[in-house]
C-alpha cells in the first residue's frame, strides 16, 4: 500500500536538468538571471558591509596595543630552553664523525646562528657590567644591547674548529633562553646538564660554569631592543666511546635562579631540554 | 481498498468453513456442552480465546535503531576516522596522538546517550499505554459436562456451549441455539447504532449479516441467549480486524518527514563542506591524516549533536500539555501532525454529540416548543403555563419504564445513571428537570397494568390510579410512534381542553411531525384516556393480554422529539476548524437525516449551504439537472458509496467543502481516509470502534476515543481523546501547529552557530592560523550552553492567530526551508562568526601575537619539538605556552558564541513581529535560558579551567565582552529584516528573508 513510488531515473534526470535551467521561466537553479542579479548584489553589499565592520572593529582593537611590548605577557611567565642546531625530526642528533655529510646540517646552522654574534655585527652593542641587570631608562627610544662575543664560546665558537667538534666527536650544541620582555632573572642563573647515563660522557661548559649572565636582562623587545643578543650556553659533549655507536641522552636545565622555572609537569620545555646524540664512527 | 476486498479479508475460507461444521455438528448436545478433557485439547491445539497483541518491535531494535538515526552515522563516522588518525598518529608516535582517542569515545557517547535519551522519552510515552490495554479479565457461563461453570472466557474453546444475558460481553463468536429477546451493539464492530436483535435464524450468507451469530466483544444489552462458540481468538472476527490493522502500513508523521528532510540538509552540508575541505587540504599539500582531522572537525561542527534531542523535549513537552487538555498523545511525532492537519473525519456519536438521546422539541397546543439540551441543564425555559402541558407531563412520567439507579441524589439530573433505553433514559431525565421527584409521582399513581413496548403494535401503554384521592377514575398512558398514536385518538388536547380530531387538526399534526422528524429527530406521540368510573370500578381486573379495555378514541396530548444533541463546545471548535482552514468530514452510521440535522447543527455544514438535493427542491427541477458546483454540502449516503468509483469518490471530495457521509460502514471510513490522502491532505480520523482500527491506522493521525473507545482502537490510534470531545481536538490542532512554528525557531537557533563553528576551521585550514576553536568545545556549545536556550523555544506563545491560517502545505511549508536555512547560514552564523574571530584575533594580539603573525603559522605553531617561536615583539614561546594560548582562543570564542547567541536566542522569539511586540519578558523560560547559557559558560571558563582535558581557560572579564557589538548588531539587523517583513509584504524582501 506504499504511496510513494519510486520515481523512475529519467525523470528525476529531467528535473534535475530542469532545475539547473529551466527555459520555459529562464530559471537558472531555481532562480531567474534578475532574481540572482538582485541576491548577489544584496550579498555583495551585506557582505561588504561586514568586512568593513570587522576592519573597523579590529583597526579599534589595535590601536589599543601598543607597539613595543604586549599588552599581557601573562602566559610567558617563565622561559623555555632552546637548542642549536634544532635536528629537523625530534631533538635527536645523528652523525658519522667520519662523514661531514652526516653533519654538514647542523654545522651549518650553527654558523648561521652565529653570524650575528660577529665581532663585526657588535660594534654597536656596549660592554656592560657582568653580574648586574642593565636596566635602562624608560624614556630611552632605543635601547642599548650588551656585547656576547663569540669568542665566550670557548671551542665552541667555531671560530678555531669549523666544525664545532663534531669531526672529532665532541658535538658542541647551544643552548639558550627564551626571549621574554622584561624578565629579570634572580640569583645567578646558569645552565646545567646531566646525562641520563653516568660516565658516558663529559661536558664541558662555555663560557664557565655554564653562567648567563644578568646583564643580558631584561630584554625590552623586537622594536627598541633591535640589536639584543640573548645570552648562549655552549655545551661541549665529549662522548666516552667504546664502541662504534653510541648513544646518549643529556638533560639540560636552567638552575640557581629561583624565578625561573624548570620543573613543570607540562612543559617539558620551560626551563629545560632534553635531547638525544648518537653517534657513530 | 473496497468493501469486497476488505470483507474478504476478514471472512476467510476457514472463518465460514468453521461457521458452517459447526452448524452440522451435533456431536456436543446442547444441554451437555464440551467435554472438559475434549476442552482441554482443543485449548493446547487452538491456544487461549484471547487477541495477541500486536507484535511490538523488541526494544533492542529500537534502541539500535536510536543509535544509527537520524546524525549519529554521521558522528560514528566522526568517531571511526577519530580512531583511525589515532592508530595511525600512535604508530607514528605523535605525542598528542590520544587527543583523537579521546575525541572519538566523546563522540561515540554523545550518540549513545541521546540514543538512550531518545530511547528513554520513546519508552515513556509507550508506558502510557501499556496502562490501557490491561483489561480485566472476562469471566464467562459454559456448560461443560452437563454443568453450568463459570470460566476465564480465555479458555474457551470451539464448540464450547455458552449462556449470554442482558450486560455482558459476548466472550466469543458464537451461534445463537437459543435465544430469548436478545440484542446486541454491534456498534463497535459494524459502526451500527442501533441495538441487534438476534435470534437462531440464520438468515443470511454472510456471517456479518446472519441474525444468529453473536460476535466478540460486542454487548448483549439485553434477552438472553445460549449459543456455540464457532471460532476463538485471532481466529473471531475481532481478531482478524485487528490483525488486518496491524498489516495497513503506518504512514511516516510529517515531522518525521520534516526532520528527515532536515537532517538530509545538514548532512549534505557536513559530508559536502567536508568532502570539499578534504580536497582543498589534500591539494594544499596537507598530509593525508591532517586532512582526516580537519574532516573530523568540520563534521563536529557541522553537526547540532543537540538538536534532535531538543526537539524530542520540545515534542514531549507540548505533548504534556495537550494531555492536560485530554489529548493524550502515545506518538510524539503526532504532536506536530495534528498541527499540519487538513482534513478530520469525526465521528458523529459521542464526538460531535453527547452520546445520549435528550428531547429536543415538544409539540403542544398546536404549537412546537424548544427545550433547552445543552449538557448542564438544570431548567427548562419554554412555556408550562398550559393544561395541555400538565397532561403531557404526565403522561411522559407514568408511561415509562425507565428508573434512576438509587442512590444518586446528590448528582445532577443529566449525570445519573438509569436503567432503561436511551429514549425512555430521555425522557425520565427530562421529566425529573421539569417536575422534579418523578419516582416519586409514579408512586403516587400506582401502576396496575403494563404492556411494555414492542416493534408490532409500537406501542407502550399502562394504567395508573390517579394521585386525587376524589377522582376514583384510572388514567390509561400510551405513547409510541406518533402515526401509530394518532390513528387511536379521536380527540386533541388544545390548551387543556378535549378537542375533536378533525382534519384541520390532523394536518396540523402532520406538519409538526414532518417538521420534527426532518430535524432528524426521533419523534414520540403521547396520549392518554381517563377510564370512566362506573365502566371500570377499583376492583375492575386489567388484563394485558386479553386488553380489556379501550385502545381507541384515546385523547392525543403532545409530540416529543429526541435527538441526541450536539455537546455545547464543538459549533465554536467547527468554527474554529473552518477558519483555520480544515476542513471537518462527518463519517456516521446514523441516517442521513438525523447526521445532516446534527452537521447543520454544529456548523459542519453551514448555514447557508445547500446540497445538490436541497438545490433541487428548492429549484424544483430533477436532481440530475442541479449543476453540482453549486452546492457546497453534500450528504452521501453509504450505499451510494459502494458504488462510486475511485475518481467519483474524489470528485466529491474536491467539489464539495462541507461533507456528511452517512450510514457508512467503518470499512468505508478507510475508502474515505484513501481518498482524502490522495488530494494531498494531512488526515486526521476519529473513532472508537475495533473495525475503525484500520481507518485508524490509515490516517495521518488515527484518535481513538478514550471513554467510548475500544483497546483496539487505541492501540491502533496516534492520539487518545480522553474526553471523547471533538472540541479537545481543535485545541491539540493548535498545540500542535504552535509547535510547528517554535521548532522551526528552535532549529534556526540551533543551525546558527553551526557556522561560527565551521568557519573556524576553513580559516584554519585556508589561512594556517592556530586553531580557533576545538572539537570538544564544540561539543560544550552543542551539548551544554545551547540546550536549555533552544528548548525554552518551545515555551514560546504564537505570534498571530495560528488558528486563522491555513494547514501547512505538506509539501510545500517545509519545517527547514531555503529561506530559514540561508538566512541563518549565511547571513546570522557569518556575522556570529565574525563576532567570534574578532575576540579570537584579540586574544592573541594582547598577548603578543598580531593578527598578520598568525597567518600560515600553523604548521611551526603545532611542532612539538619547536619551542622557540617568536612572536610580533621577539618574545619566544614554547609549544605548551602557546597551546595554552591557543585554549584561551578557544575560551574566548567560545564565550563570543555564547554571548552571540544570547542575542540570537532573543531574535528567535519572533519571525515576524517585532521582539517588543512579543515582550521581552512573557516567555520567562527564555529568561532561564539565557541565565543557564551564561551560568555553564562561566563554570566551564572559570570553574573547569583548569582541566586540561577540557581546554578551557579562566578568561580575562573584558574578553567576555568582545563580540557585543556583533550580539547586538544581530538583533538591530533582525529588528529591521523584521520591519521590512511587515512593512513590504510579498516583497522581495518578504520573499526571501522570511523563514
Amino acid at each position: 500500500m506504499s504511496k510513494e513510488e519510486k520515481k523512475p531515473f529519467s525523470q528525476t534526470m529531467a528535473e534535475w536538468r530542469q532545475f539547473v535551467y529551466n527555459p520555459r521561466s529562464g530559471e537558472f537553479l531555481g532562480r531567474t538571471a534578475k532574481s540572482w542579479g538582485l541576491i548577489l548584489l544584496f550579498y555583495l553589499v551585506f557582505y561588504g558591509f561586514l568586512a568593513a565592520l570587522f576592519t573597523f572593529t579590529m583597526w579599534v582593537m589595535l590601536q589599543t596595543l601598543s607597539g613595543d611590548i604586549p599588552k599581557y605577557r601573562d602566559r610567558i611567565r617563565s622561559p623555555g630552553l632552546m637548542i642549536s642546531p634544532k635536528p629537523v625530526t625530534a631533538l635527536e642528533f645523528y652523525f658519522n664523525k667520519s662523514d661531514s655529510q652526516s653533519y654538514a646540517e647542523y654545522v651549518s646552522t650553527l654558523k648561521q646562528f652565529l653570524k650575528s654574534y660577529d665581532d663585526s655585527k657588535q660594534s654597536k652593542n656596549i660592554a656592560c657590567t657582568a653580574g648586574k641587570l642593565f636596566e635602562q631608562n624608560e624614556d630611552r627610544a632605543i635601547k642599548q644591547a650588551c656585547q656576547f662575543n663569540r669568542t665566550k664560546l670557548g671551542s665552541c665558537s667555531g671560530v678555531e674548529d669549523d666544525t664545532f667538534g663534531y669531526a672529532k666527536g665532541t658535538p658542541c650544541v647551544l643552548v639558550k633562553m627564551n626571549r621574554i620582555i622584561g624578565l629579570k632573572p634572580e640569583g645567578e642563573p646558569h645552565i646545567e646538564c646531566l646525562p641520563k647515563e653516568e660516565g658516558k660522557v663529559q661536558i664541558t661548559y662555555f663560557p664557565d660554569g655554564g653562567m648567563i649572565d644578568l646583564m643580558y636582562f631584561p630584554y625590552y623587545g623586537k622594536k627598541l631592543h633591535a640589536d639584543y643578543l640573548q645570552p648562549l650556553v655552549a655545551v661541549q659533549l665529549a662522548i666516552i666511546s667504546n664502541r662504534t655507536k653510541e648513544e646518549v641522552t643529556i638533560e639540560c636545565k636552567i638552575m640557581g635562579s629561583p624565578n625561573l622555572k624548570n620543573e613543570d609537569d607540562r612543559d617539558k620545555f620551560l626551563g629545560r631540554i632534553s635531547f638525544k646524540i648518537q653517534m657513530s664512527e | 481498498m473496497s468493501k469486497e476486498q476488505y470483507e474478504s479479508n476478514i471472512l476467510s475460507s476457514s472463518y465460514l468453513e468453521n461457521t458452517r461444521l459447526q452448524t452440522m455438528d451435533n456431536q456436543i448436545p446442547m444441554s451437555q456442552g464440551r467435554k472438559r478433557e475434549k476442552a482441554a485439547e482443543i485449548l493446547a491445539r487452538d491456544g487461549p480465546n484471547a487477541l495477541t497483541p500486536p507484535k511490538s518491535t523488541p526494544e533492542i531494535i529500537k534502541f539500535l535503531k536510536q543509535m544509527v538515526g537520524g546524525f549519529s552515522i554521521l558522528l560514528w563516522v566522526g568517531a571511526l576516522l577519530c580512531w583511525i588518525a589515532f592508530g595511525i598518529q600512535v604508530a607514528q608516535g605523535v605525542a598528542s596522538a590520544f587527543d583523537n582517542l579521546y575525541l572519538g569515545v566523546v563522540l561515540a557517547l554523545v550518540v549513545i546517550l541521546t540514543g538512550i535519551f531518545a530511547y528513554y522519552q520513546e519508552a515513556k510515552s509507550t508506558n502510557i499505554m501499556a496502562s490501557f490495554s490491561k483489561m480485566i479479565p472476562q469471566q464467562a457461563l459454559v456448560i461443560r459436562d452437563g454443568e453450568k461453570r463459570e470460566v476465564s472466557a480465555e479458555q474457551l474453546v470451539v464448540g464450547d456451549m455458552v449462556e449470554i444475558k442482558g450486560g455482558d460481553r459476548i466472550p466469543a463468536d458464537i451461534r445463537l441455539i437459543f435465544a430469548q429477546g436478545c440484542k446486541v451493539d454491534n456498534s463497535s464492530l459494524t459502526g451500527e447504532s442501533e441495538p441487534q436483535s438476534r435470534s437462531c435464524d440464520f438468515t443470511h450468507e454472510n456471517p456479518l449479516e446472519t441474525k444468529n451469530i453473536a460476535f466478540y466483544s460486542t454487548t448483549c444489552l439485553e434477552g438472553t441467549a445460549t449459543g456455540m462458540v464457532i471460532n476463538t481468538g485471532d481466529q473471531t472476527i475481532i481478531g482478524r480486524i485487528a490483525s488486518l490493522a496491524s498489516g495497513v502500513g503506518n504512514e511516516k508523521t510529517p515531522i518525521a518527514i520534516e526532520i528527515e528532510h532536515f537532517v538530509h540538509i545538514v548532512a549534505g552540508v557536513a559530508v559536502s563542506i567536508g568532502v570539499l575541505f578534504f580536497i582543498i587540504a589534500v591539494s594544499m599539500k596537507y598530509k593525508v591524516l591532517d586532512s582526516i582531522i580537519f574532516l573530523i572537525g568540520i563534521i563536529v561542527a557541522n553537526v547540532p549533536e543537540g538538536l534532535l534531542a531538543t526537539v524530542t523535549v520540545s515534542l514531549s513537552l507540548t505533548a504534556k500539555r495537550m494531555a492536560k487538555k485530554n489529548c493524550l498523545v502515545k506518538n510524539l511525532e503526532a504532536v506536530e501532525t495534528l498541527g499540519s492537519t487538513s482534513i478530520i473525519c469525526s465521528d458523529k456519536t459521542g464526538t460531535l454529540t453527547q452520546n445520549r438521546m435528550t428531547v429536543a422539541h415538544l409539540w403542544f397546543d398546536d404549537q412546537i416548543y424548544s427545550a433547552d439540551t445543552s449538557e448542564e441543564q438544570t431548567t427548562q425555559s419554554f412555556d408550562q403555563s398550559s393544561q395541555s402541558w400538565a397532561a403531557l407531563s404526565k403522561v411522559v412520567t407514568l408511561c415509562n419504564r425507565a428508573e434512576f439507579k438509587p442512590g444518586q441524589e446528590n448528582v445532577p439530573i443529566m449525570k445519573r445513571v438509569v436503567v432503561g433505553d436511551a429514549s425512555e433514559t430521555a425522557l425520565l431525565k427530562f421529566a425529573e428537570v421539569i417536575l422534579g421527584d418523578v419516582m416519586g409521582i409514579r408512586k403516587r399513581n400506582r401502576k396496575l397494568a403494563e404492556i411494555p413496548f414492542n416493534s408490532t403494535n409500537k406501542f407502550q401503554l399502562s394504567i395508573h390510579e390517579t394521585e386525587d384521592p376524589n377522582d376514583k377514575r384510572f388514567l390509561m398512558v400510551m405513547k409510541g410512534a406518533p402515526e401509530r398514536i394518532l390513528e387511536r385518538c379521536s380527540t386533541i388536547m388544545i390548551n387543556g381542553e378535549e378537542q375533536p380530531l378533525d382534519r384541520e387538526r390532523a394536518e396540523a399534526f402532520q406538519t409538526a411531525y414532518m417538521e420534527l422528524g426532518g430535524l432528524g429527530e426521533r419523534v414520540l406521540g403521547f396520549c392518554h384516556l381517563y377510564l370512566p368510573e362506573d365502566e371500570f370500578p377499583d376492583t375492575y381486573p386489567f388484563d394485558t393480554d386479553s386488553m380489556n379495555f379501550p385502545t381507541s378514541n384515546l385523547c392525543f396530548v403532545g409530540l416529543l422529539s429526541m435527538i441526541d444533541p450536539p455537546r455545547s463546545t464543538v459549533p465554536d471548535a467547527v468554527s474554529k476548524c473552518r477558519s483555520a482552514g480544515i476542513k471537518v468530514i462527518m463519517v456516521t452510521g446514523d441516517h442521513p437525516i438525523t447526521a445532516k440535522a446534527i452537521a447543520k447543527s454544529v456548523g459542519i455544514i453551514s448555514a447557508n449551504s445547500e446540497t445538490v438535493e436541497d438545490i433541487a427542491k428548492r429549484l424544483n427541477v430533477p436532481v440530475e439537472q442541479v449543476n453540482k458546483e453549486d452546492a457546497r454540502a453534500a450528504v452521501i449516503n453509504g450505499m451510494e458509496l459502494k458504488d462510486m468509483t475511485t475518481e467519483q469518490l474524489d470528485e466529491i471530495l474536491i467539489n464539495h467543502s462541507e461533507i456528511v457521509f452517512a450510514r457508512t460502514s467503518p470499512q468505508q471510513k478507510l475508502i474515505i481516509v484513501e481518498g482524502c490522502q490522495r488530494q494531498d491532505a494531512v488526515v486526521a480520523v476519529t473513532g472508537d470502534g475495533v473495525n475503525d482500527s484500520p481507518a485508524l491506522k490509515k490516517a495521518d493521525i488515527g484518535i481513538a476515543m478514550g471513554i467510548a473507545g475500544s483497546d483496539a482502537a487505541k492501540n491502533a490510534a496516534d492520539m487518545i481523546l480522553l474526553d471523547d470531545n471533538f472540541a479537545s481536538i481543535v485545541t491539540g490542532v493548535e498545540e500542535g501547529r504552535l509547535i510547528f512554528d517554535n521548532l522551526k525557531k528552535t532549529i534556526a537557533y540551533t543551525l546558527t552557530k553551526n557556522i561560527a563553528e565551521l568557519c573556524p576551521f576553513l580559516i584554519y585550514i585556508i589561512a594556517s592560523v592556530p586553531l580557533p576553536i576545538g572539537t570538544i568545545t564544540i561539543l560544550f556549545i552543542d551539548l551544554g550552553t545551547d540546550i536549555i536556550p533552544s528548548v525554552a523555544l518551545a515555551y514560546e506563545k504564537a505570534e498571530s492567530d495560528i488558528m486563522n491560517r491555513r494547514p501547512r502545505h505538506k509539501k510545500k511549508d517545509r519545517l527547514v526551508n531555503e529561506q530559514l536555512a540561508v538566512y541563518s547560514y549565511l547571513q546570522i552564523g557569518i556575522i556570529q562568526s565574525i563576532g567570534a574571530f574578532l575576540a579570537y584575533f584579540t586574544v592573541y594580539a594582547e598577548q603578543g601575537w598580531l593578527p598578520n603573525t598568525l597567518l600560515g603559522l600553523r604548521v611551526n605553531w603545532e611542532d612539538d619539538y619547536y619551542n622557540d617561536i617568536e612572536d610580533s615583539y621577539g618574545q619566544e614561546w614554547t609549544r605548551y605556552q602557546r597551546t595554552y594560548l591557543q585554549w584561551t582562543g578557544y575560551t574566548a570564542f567560545f564565550v563570543s558564541i555564547t554571548i552571540q547567541q544570547v542575542a540570537d536566542l532573543i531574535i528567535r522569539k519572533t519571525r515576524r513581529n517585532s521582539i517588543f511586540q512579543q515582550g521581552l519578558l512573557r516567555n520567562k523560560v527564555i529568561w532561564v535560558g539565557i541565565v543557564s547559557q551564561i551560568a555553564i559558560a562561566l563554570i566551564l571558563s572559570y570553574g573547569l579551567g583548569s582541566v586540561t582535558a577540557l581546554n578551557f581557560t579562566p578568561l580575562r572579564v573584558q574578553y567576555w565582552f568582545v563580540a557585543m557589538p556583533y550580539a547586538i548588531l544581530i538583533w538591530v539587523y533582525d529588528e529591521i529584516r523584521k520591519l521590512f517583513i511587515r512593512q513590504y509584504p510579498g516583497s522581495w524582501w518578504d520573499k526571501n528573508m522570511y523563514y
